[in-house]
């Protein structure tokens, strides 16, 4: 070992240093000098930039998930023996609990030692979500075919964190994008690379979106309402209503909080006191009539007749506008907690 | 169908006694274009200025631009809107480039979140840099609303203004030797389809107005009328080009101007005969509501698949979030029929200032999977003071202030129609 060249630190779990499958999936942290297996690829990958891994540790994927401070704390102790310049750990591909001690021990050398770290996961792998926007995670297949394309993407972005180079896009540099968005010039117009990319999607020619679909959660359908008579109703809208100069700053676009107007002694929604605070739709009718959008009106007279047992006496009101995705989930989360609390059997939620 | 256009470049215009146009030069009487465009009563009076490439100038409220084109022979000056009766798209047309006519609207108001001086152009600085109406010399029209004339009267009536500026200017060039020809040339489908075998049929899905804002009643869109209500139809790709469509009022990021020289057709031209067979065009209108949005969807696919017999086709959209839902629906319906699709749009809700966020779309189609990205028009400016402003202003003194905006506030800035190159890049 040579003292010049960069000392760099693999993990890998018990399957990949050659120790067997699940029957060795409690075997407890350990560590030996040099690469092993996939580490030899990726010596050969570190050989040109002068870089060496000096060692390579280890842990079972049980052990390591079922003690992740404890095994977290002995993995970085073996580590920090060798002060090295950097950790490669992994590919987990798309291995669960090999993924979380992967991500795991890279942001804890990361957050502690602020040392350069990569790791591998395939789309599937939940870990991927979970510390995509910490670190460098590498996109590989399912398995450990393909490895000779995920080794030098690799080994290519941590010769650049260590050289503190630029790292480019996450489509050209393969990783998992990490959150930061910019808009950047491209060579060709839209309308050139639209046309290209539905020729390659005609042609069978590998092609690669620019926009990824959002991923939705399955939300269960919650229970009906038993008994419609006893229920306290609530009347929820994204329609952007507020009182005039809306006093709670509800965002016209990208909407962060739902603003609580009390419809207390109200039968119906009196024109002149609502502005309607949303970029996304024309609230002409609304305007004329703000039971068009919220329709407290007609909820009363079901309250009156007794066909519903009552009627919440809050509207939450926000703008559902440009919203961002993440946002929402958490509004709607929020918003789900404050009507339980008050004991709310059923919502009529109105959008435009 | 052929059309010629006669290209004119234009190196400088000036405001002279008499309009003409004569070695290269546009010389325009804004006092005659004044008294023209005056006959429409529904305007006061008219202002109209002339700014170049380059000047300390900011032009508020822009609703449209347009390129200043006039027929030599064939079809009409828009027809529908200038003329009762007539077509578009074939014989010759003469073209002024390096010009256009702006539209700055008196009556917008920077409401729901929009800013207070509407859309703008920077002729220099950093606003400049971003649009391509920067580098045009710009006829700024900007009349008044008489008297008991509601918004979308005067809208309607703003948009005939530019159109009849639009050819009162290329009229001059007429009878010119322009310096350079195009030539748009499509046969019919039938004719078309055994010329280019083997090649495969690509159409576009041109998704024109959108009603999520509502839509101005009397605005010429589609040869002269507003299309509110159409059902899906096929256009020849000349006819969009040569004046049978116009810019509906908030189309956002979507000009006249593009629509003239539209990004996506013209691609379709380049590569038509030797990577495709251009087979056509389908129009259509974003509806908000599901009955008629699911009907524009059904109908448009079945034009593709069963009356074009395309194998692919290019989709865009216009608005803002809401016209994606039908955008996705349409494009769906297409795949579902066998014919694949691609997908050019902006990044409505992607906030680049909220890094650790998502960027995202309104749908998550299966096989909707290629998708174009022309990044996002939220990306905030803060753009430098102009000496010059043009157009209504919501303050005082706004030739001394920093103007802080969004990138899609400014208008060209960024592109429905696949025009610009910007797109947004996750990292």
């Amino acid at each position: 070992m040579s003292d010049n060249k960069l000392q760099i630190i693999h993990y890998l779990n018990q399957y990949f240093i050659g120790e067997g499958g699940e029957n060795k999936a409690d075997m407890s942290p350990c560590i030996q000098k040099g690469p092993v297996g996939l580490g030899r690829a990726m010596q050969k990958s570190l050989d040109s930039n002068s870089a060496e891994i000096v060692a390579t540790i280890s842990c079972g994927d049980n052990y390591f998930a079922e003690r992740i401070e404890e095994s977290t704390s002995v993995l970085m102790d073996m580590i920090n023996s060798y002060k090295p310049d950097a950790l490669i750990a992994g590919p987990a591909f798309n291995a669960g609990r090999y993924g979380i001690a992967c991500g795991t021990l890279c942001k804890a050398m990361q957050d502690r030692f602020d040392i350069p770290v990569i790791t591998g996961m395939s789309v599937e792998n939940p870990s991927v979500d979970l510390f995509r926007e910490t670190m460098y995670i590498v996109e590989t297949g399912d398995t450990v075919k393909g490895i000779e394309t995920v080794i030098p993407k690799m080994i290519g972005i941590l010769m650049k964190l260590i050289n503190k180079q630029e790292i480019g896009r996450s489509s050209e540099e393969g990783y998992f994008p990490r959150g930061p968005i910019i808009n950047q010039q491209s060579e060709r117009t839209g309308a050139e690379r639209a046309v290209t990319m539905l020729l390659n999607k005609l042609s069978g020619v590998t092609f690669k979106s620019e926009v990824l679909a959002p991923k939705y959660d399955y939300v269960p359908p919650s229970h009906r309402v038993e008994a419609l008579s006893k229920a306290l109703i609530a009347l929820v809208t994204d329609g952007g209503l507020v009182p005039k100069g809306n006093p709670d700053n509800i965002e016209s676009r990208g909407a962060t909080h739902f603003g609580l107007y009390s419809l207390s002694g109200l039968d119906s929604l009196p024109t002149d006191v609502y502005e309607i605070n949303h970029t996304g739709y024309d609230p002409t009718l609304v305007l004329q009539d703000p039971n068009r959008l919220v329709p407290l009106d007609i909820t009363r007279e079901l309250e009156k007749q007794g066909v519903i047992g009552g009627l919440h006496e809050t509207l939450y009101s926000t703008a559902g506008a440009v919203g961002i995705l993440e946002n929402e989930i958490r509004m709607g989360r929020e918003l789900g907690k404050l009507l339980k609390e008050h004991g709310i059997s059923g919502v009529i939620l109105t959008s435009t | 169908m052929k059309l010629e256009l006669n290209i004119h470049e234009v190196k400088n215009v000036n405001l002279a006694v008499e309009t003409n146009y004569s070695s290269n030069i546009l010389s325009v009487d804004h006092n005659e274009l004044r008294e023209l465009l005056l006959n429409d009563k529904r305007f006061s009076s008219i202002e109209i200025e002339l700014v170049h490439p380059g000047e300390s100038c900011r032009i508020l409220r822009v609703s449209d631009v347009i390129e200043p084109r006039a027929k030599i022979e064939g079809s009409e000056d828009f027809p529908g809107a200038l003329s009762q009766s007539g077509s578009a798209g074939y014989g010759k047309t003469c073209v002024l480039k390096g010009v256009a006519v702006v539209l700055s609207d008196y009556t917008e108001e920077g409401r729901f979140g929009r800013d207070l001086d509407g859309e703008l152009i920077d002729m220099s600085g950093l606003g400049g840099d971003l649009s391509p109406y920067s580098k045009t010399h710009n006829i700024v029209i900007v009349p008044y609303p008489a008297e008991g004339v509601s918004k979308n009267e005067y809208r309607a009536a703003l948009k005939f203004a530019g159109l009849k500026a639009a050819v009162y200017l290329a009229k001059t060039a007429i009878n010119c030797v322009p310096d350079t020809t195009e030539i748009f040339e499509l046969p019919a489908l039938t004719e078309l389809a055994g010329s280019t075998s083997g090649l495969p049929k690509i159409a576009y899905i041109f998704q024109v107005l959108s009603t999520q804002h509502g839509v101005v009643p009397g605005e010429p869109v589609l040869y002269g009328q507003n299309i509110e209500l159409i059902a899906p139809t096929i256009l020849h790709p000349n006819e969009v080009i040569d004046g049978a469509i116009t810019c509906p009022y908030r189309a956002f990021c979507g000009q006249t101007y593009t629509i003239q020289n539209h990004p996506i057709i013209k691609e379709l031209y380049r590569r038509h005969g030797s990577e495709i067979c251009f087979a056509g065009v389908i129009i259509c209108t974003a509806h908000h509501n599901e009955p008629e949005f699911e009907r524009t969807a059904s109908i448009a696919s079945n034009l593709a698949k069963w009356v074009i017999g395309a194998d692919g086709v290019i989709l865009t959209k216009t608005g803002g979030g809401a016209p994606e839902i039908p955008l996705g629906r349409t494009a769906q319906k297409c795949e579902e029929l066998g014919v694949q699709t691609a997908i050019a749009m902006l990044h409505m809700s992607a906030d680049p200032t909220y890094t650790k966020f998502d960027y995202s779309i309104n749908f998550n189609l299966p096989r909707v999977n290629a998708i174009v990205s022309m990044g996002s028009p939220n990306m905030p400016f803060v753009l430098p003071p102009m000496e010059r402003i043009i157009g209504r202003s919501a303050l005082q003194d706004a030739n001394s202030r920093d103007k802080q905006t969004i990138l899609m506030w400014i208008k060209g800035a960024c592109s429905q129609l696949g025009e610009s190159r910007i797109t947004l890049v996750p990292y």
